[in-house]
């Protein structure tokens, strides 16, 4: 008997913490909580044991994770010439609350710029681009909501990333002007 | 190249995970393929909730949840098609009595008209050995009929249980069926399941949008030729124009089934050339429409196949499933097409 009640428990606390991981995800903030709901309805939870590649780089991606529970690490193939062996680059780790890929919701046969791997035994929230079509399609007003901060996001990227260029490029002219 | 020890239990688990999903799809295809009617109630099923699905959809957009809006609408179309049938039946019911009736006179007049074509060829290539051409055209008309009208009790009861099954399977497909795609998509192993969703969301897309643009497509076929009968005043206008409808869903093969039985009774009843003239305009002007305006419109850009391919696929369906097999044939070559183009593109960015 008790085992079917911790079971029972164990699931309703499984969808409390899918709930509230979409509900503290920036790209669903705004939403209320009947259409966190229904999101909660659309997305998929994908385990992966420890070591598991989530995806690899240069693969078609179509949507995204949100990290529920362990850690990914993420890193990038770096290659310069077919003389000199292919780089790994860590570009970072991602723990719980964490969400990667998103991306891939808007463009068009996305392939993957790094590979994410699990570091430990970690379940993840996966959001793909089927799902955002089908949002739109049912509740607009809902999908209009996330495509808002999705932009956000892509475009505090933008941003990020403009200004990591202008930096690399002021320190390549000035180690240029030392030399 | 050395597997690690957890790489190589990831893969053996991602093996048999993939056997499990192999295993659990040839299940559920086998069961659908040997419960009788399944299969066919199965097709109406998908057709039915292509059909319906964005009805549903738009009630939803404004408010109305999905099983609500699911609800109203199957009672809507259900209602609706009830009160067609009510008025449609006793219609068809009394065309094919009348049609049962006439179907003696229709023989002896095909018969009168074929050995009326054998005297006109004898008289100018001589006589044909001693190959009775009317008497054997006869007996197979008079066989065929006699078949058709023994076996209509049998069809209409696979009838009833396929249009009963088909709706209510359907009904839950438009409910549930994200549901259900959701719980299958759940066995499929990791490194194949952004593959999997979006090969199911394709295929999905392109089916639905094809089942829609060719249902509209027969509609108005359907619609065209009825108008054009009733215009030029021409027995059985609504049979005719229903059986131009369902056979239009035929490929290539469908136009010209669907004209054959308005020639018949034509050439029987003895009608004028200008009257047969003015039949086969209105075919025709149907088909031209169809052809100049509903296939480049809203059924060309959807199935990405080679005119030769789908004469191909509409052949061997015709051999594995008859006329059914005709219909389906095309969706299932443009499943098949998308479905190898995704396997054989993960394949390359696997081993890549």
């Amino acid at each position: 008997m008790n085992f079917i009640w911790e079971n029972l428990f164990r699931k309703v606390d499984h969808e409390h913490n899918v709930l509230e991981a979409l509900r503290q995800t920036y790209i669903f903030q705004t939403l209320s909580r009947r259409e966190l709901r229904f999101l909660q309805g659309m997305v998929h939870v994908r385990r992966f044991k420890s070591g598991e590649p989530v995806f690899r780089q240069g693969e078609i991606g179509v949507g995204m994770y949100i990290v529920l529970q362990g850690a990914l690490e993420i890193h990038a193939d770096h290659h310069i010439d077919d003389d000199v062996p292919t780089r790994k680059h860590l570009v970072t780790r991602l723990k719980s609350g964490d969400f990667l890929g998103e991306l891939s919701l808007v463009e068009n046969n996305s392939r993957r710029s790094a590979t994410a791997t699990a570091l430990d035994d970690s379940v993840l929230i996966g959001f793909f681009k089927p799902d955002l079509l089908e949002i739109l399609e049912r509740q607009p007003h809902m999908g209009v909501k996330i495509l808002l901060r999705l932009s956000e996001v892509l475009g505090r990227r933008l941003k990020e990333t403009t200004v990591k260029i202008t930096e690399l490029k002021e320190e390549i002219r000035r180690m240029n002007e030392k030399t | 190249m050395s597997l690690t020890p957890s790489k190589a239990s990831l893969k053996r688990a991602n093996r048999w995970k993939l056997i499990g999903l192999l295993c659990v799809l040839a299940f559920i295809f086998a069961f659908i393929v040997l419960v009788e009617n399944l299969l066919m109630s199965c097709i109406l099923a998908f057709v039915v909730s292509y059909s319906l699905g964005p009805l549903v959809n738009y009630l939803e957009r404004h408010g109305v949840s999905r099983a609500l809006a699911s609800a109203l609408v199957f009672f809507a179309v259900g209602a609706t098609l009830s009160l067609v049938g009510a008025w449609l039946f006793p219609y068809l019911g009394n065309s094919l009595y009348r049609l049962q009736g006439d179907m003696p006179r229709y023989i002896s007049g095909v018969s009168q008209f074929i050995s009326e074509v054998e005297g006109w060829l004898r008289s100018i290539a001589g006589p044909i050995s001693d190959f009775d051409l009317t008497a054997k055209v006869e007996s197979k008309l008079t066989s065929w009929t006699q078949r058709f009208f023994e076996h209509l009790p049998g069809t209409v009861k696979t009838f009833f249980t396929v249009m009963l099954l088909g709706p209510f399977l359907a009904f839950f497909m438009v409910k549930d069926g994200r549901k259900v795609m959701r719980s299958t998509a759940a066995i499929v192993p990791n490194y194949l399941f952004e593959t999997a969703l979006s090969l199911q969301h394709q295929i999905n897309f392109q089916i639905g949008q094809f089942v829609r643009a060719r249902i509209l497509e027969s509609l108005i076929v359907g619609l065209v030729t009825a108008a054009g009968l009733m215009l030029i005043s021409f027995p059985y206008p609504i049979l005719l124009g229903a059986i131009a409808a369902v056979t239009n869903l035929i490929p290539y093969l469908g136009p010209l089934l669907g004209a054959v039985p308005a020639f018949l009774i034509a050439l029987v009843n003895g009608y004028s050339s200008l009257e047969i003239a003015m039949m086969a305009i209105v075919y025709i002007v149907a088909q031209l429409i169809d052809a100049g305006l509903l296939i480049p419109v809203l059924v060309a850009k959807i199935v990405d196949l080679h005119p030769v391919t789908v004469i191909l696929v509409i052949i061997a369906g015709a051999q594995l499933m008859g006329i059914v097999g005709m219909i389906i044939s095309i969706p299932v070559a443009s499943t098949l097409k998308v479905t190898l183009t995704t396997v054989y593109r993960h394949l390359i960015d696997t081993r890549s």
